[in-house]
C-alpha cells in the first residue's frame, strides 16, 4: 500500500505481469473444470448434446441458410485445393515437373492445407457463434441464473459443447478432406488439362492412410482448442453488447494463432524433421 | 454501400484524422496476431518444402522455394486471416456497439453521412494496413524459412540467399501486394456494413454480426485468392 502510494506511476508496470499470469491461472482452472465436467456432461445433458451436434453442424441463425458450418468449411477447403493446385501446377512446371501435382495434393493438402483450413473455418463459423451465444448469456444474466438453479453452468454450457464439438468434428473434417482432394483434381485435370490418368497414378501412390490418421488426429486436437479458446472467452465476456463484439474478436484472433500452433507443433511431433516419406523410392 | 463507400473517396473533406486513427487501430489489433500465425506457418511450410526439395535432389533450391511460397501464397494468406480475423472483428464489433447504442442515427440527425465519416476512412484503413502486414509476412517469411533452412535442416546459406530471386521477381512482389490491398479493401467494406446493418437485439445481435462478418470476409477472400493467383499466372507466364 505504501508502495502504491511512493511510486503511482510505476505500478502498472509491476502489476501487469502479476494480472497476466493470474489470467493464465483462471484459463488454466477453467479448461481444467470443463475437462472435468465432460463425463458428467456426457451422462446427464445427452439430450442437449445432440441438440448441440446438429446446432454445430448445420449452423444457427442466418449462417443456417447458407448451410452451416459444413458447407463454410467445405466451401473453404474446396477454395484451397483449387488454390494449391493451380499455385503447385504453375512452379512445379517451371521445374519441369508438373506431373507431380497429384503427389502436392496428397500430400500438402492432407498434411497442412486441409487441418489449418478446417480449423480455420471451425473457429470462423462454430467458434465464434459459441463465444457470441455464452457471451450474450453471461450478459443477459443467464449464466448467474443458471448457477442460481444450482445447475452447474461450466458442465452444462463448456463441457456439453466440447463433448458434442469431437462427435460433429469427425465426419466434418472428412467431408473437408474429401472436397480439398476434389477440388485439386477437378482444378488440375478439367481446367489446367493435364491427363487424368497421370494424376489420379500419383495421387493413388503418395496417399499415405497413415498420415490420413494423423491428420484427422490433428483436425480433433485443434477442434478442441478452438472450442476451449472460444467458450472461455464468451464465459467471462463483460461491458455489455459491445463487450460480447470484442470477445468475439479477441477469441477468434486467439484461435487463429492457436490453429496455427497446434499445426505446426503436431506436425513436427507426428513427421520428424526427416518428413517420413520417401519420394525416390 | 459499398459504391458509395468508393465514391467517397474522392470527395473532400477526406477524414484524415479518422483515418490514421483507424490504421492505428487496425495495425494495433494486428500486429501480434500476425507474427505469432506467420512464423508457425512459415516454419511448417518450409519444413515441407525441404523434405520435397531434398527428395527431388534440390535442397538448394530451398531459398527459391521460400521466397516464392511467401511472396505468393504466405503472405497474402496469413494477411488474409489476420485482417479477417483480427482487424475486421474488432471493427465490425465498435461499428456494432455504435449503431445499438443509436450513435449512427445521432449522426444521420446531425446531417453527417455515415457512410463518408466512418466506413471511408476504414475501408482506406484496412487496405493499407493489409498491404503493409503483407510485406511484414513476408519479410518474416523469407527470414524464418532462412533460419530453419540453415539452422535445422542444414541447407547451405550462399545457396539459399542465391537461389531466393530465381521464382521471385518484382512481377510477383506486385501482385502479392495487389492482392493484399483487395483483402484489406473487401475485408473492411463487409466488417461495415454488418456492423451498420445491426438493427436490434442487443448483445447477441452484435455477437452474431462479428461472428458473420468472419464467415463472409473469409469466404469472399478465399474466393478472390483462387481467383487472383489465377490471373497472377496469367500475366506473369507472359
Amino acid at each position: 500500500m505504501t508502495l502504491r502510494a511512493a511510486y503511482p506511476r510505476l505500478m502498472p508496470y509491476y502489476e501487469k505481469p502479476i494480472g497476466v499470469l493470474s489470467k493464465a491461472g483462471n484459463q488454466t482452472i477453467f479448461f481444467g473444470r470443463a475437462i472435468r465436467g465432460v463425463p458428467y456432461a456426457a451422462v446427464h445433458f445427452r439430450g442437449d448434446i445432440s441438440r448441440l451436434v446438429a446446432e454445430i453442424s448445420m449452423g444457427t441463425g442466418t449462417l443456417a441458410m447458407i448451410g452451416g458450418t459444413v458447407a463454410i468449411v467445405g466451401f473453404l477447403t474446396l477454395a484451397a485445393g483449387g488454390t494449391l493446385a493451380i499455385q503447385g501446377y504453375s512452379s512445379l512446371g517451371n521445374i519441369g515437373i508438373e506431373a507431380l501435382t497429384g503427389f502436392l495434393s496428397s500430400f500438402i493438402n492432407v498434411r497442412i492445407a486441409a487441418p489449418v483450413v478446417a480449423g480455420i473455418g471451425l473457429a470462423a463459423t462454430f467458434g465464434a457463434g459459441v463465444t457470441a451465444q455464452l457471451g450474450a448469456m453471461r450478459i443477459a444474466e443467464e449464466i448467474d441464473a443458471l448457477e442460481a438453479m444450482a445447475i452447474r453452468s461450466v458442465e452444462f454450457l463448456v463441457s456439453a459443447r466440447i463433448v458434442a464439438g469431437m462427435i460433429a468434428i469427425t465426419p466434418l473434417y472428412a467431408i473437408a478432406v474429401i472436397l480439398s482432394f476434389v477440388a485439386s483434381r477437378t482444378v488440375t485435370v478439367i481446367l489446367l488439362g493435364q491427363s487424368p490418368g497421370l494424376y489420379d497414378h500419383y495421387f493413388r501412390t503418395f496417399l499415405n492412410p497413415i498420415d490420413l490418421l494423423w491428420s484427422f488426429l490433428q483436425a480433433l486436437l485443434m477442434g478442441l482448442a478452438v472450442l476451449m479458446v472460444h467458450t472461455y472467452h464468451g464465459y467471462y465476456a463483460t461491458g455489455g453488447p459491445s463487450g460480447v463484439g470484442v470477445a468475439v474478436g479477441n477469441a477468434v484472433r486467439t484461435s487463429l494463432v492457436v490453429v496455427a500452433s497446434v499445426t505446426l507443433l503436431v506436425s513436427l511431433a507426428v513427421y520428424g524433421t526427416k518428413g517420413n516419406f520417401h519420394l525416390s523410392g | 454501400m459499398s459504391f458509395d463507400a468508393v465514391r467517397y473517396v474522392f470527395r473532400r473533406p477526406f477524414q484524415r484524422r479518422e483515418f490514421l486513427d483507424q490504421a492505428w487501430f487496425v495495425a494495433r489489433v494486428s500486429m501480434a496476431p500476425t507474427l505469432l500465425v506467420a512464423i508457425p506457418l512459415t516454419v511448417l511450410i518450409q519444413f515441407t518444402l525441404n523434405i520435397l526439395l531434398r527428395e527431388l535432389g534440390a535442397a538448394d533450391l530451398s531459398g527459391a522455394g521460400a521466397a516464392f511460397g511467401a511472396v505468393t501464397q504466405l503472405g497474402p494468406l496469413v494477411t488474409v486471416l489476420v485482417i479477417a480475423g483480427a482487424g475486421a472483428t474488432a471493427m465490425c464489433a465498435d461499428l456494432g456497439s455504435r449503431t445499438i447504442r443509436e450513435e449512427i442515427d445521432a449522426l444521420e440527425v446531425l446531417g453527417i453521412d455515415p457512410v463518408q465519416r466512418l466506413v471511408t476512412p476504414r475501408v482506406l484503413a484496412s487496405t493499407l494496413i493489409a498491404l503493409l502486414l503483407n510485406g511484414l509476412v513476408v519479410i518474416v517469411g523469407i527470414v524464418g524459412g532462412y533460419v530453419f533452412s540453415v539452422f535445422v535442416q542444414h541447407v547451405s546459406p550462399g545457396a539459399f540467399m542465391a537461389g531466393m530471386t530465381v521464382l521471385t521477381g518484382i512481377r510477383e512482389l506486385i501482385i502479392s501486394g495487389v492482392k493484399a490491398a483487395c483483402f484489406g479493401a473487401i475485408a473492411g467494406m463487409v466488417a461495415c456494413y454488418r456492423g451498420l446493418i445491426i438493427s436490434r437485439g442487443g448483445a447477441k445481435a452484435v455477437g452474431t454480426a462479428v461472428n458473420e462478418t468472419v464467415v463472409y470476409a473469409f469466404m469472399a477472400l478465399f474466393v478472390v485468392n483462387v481467383v487472383i493467383t489465377a490471373i497472377g499466372i496469367r500475366v506473369t507466364a507472359k
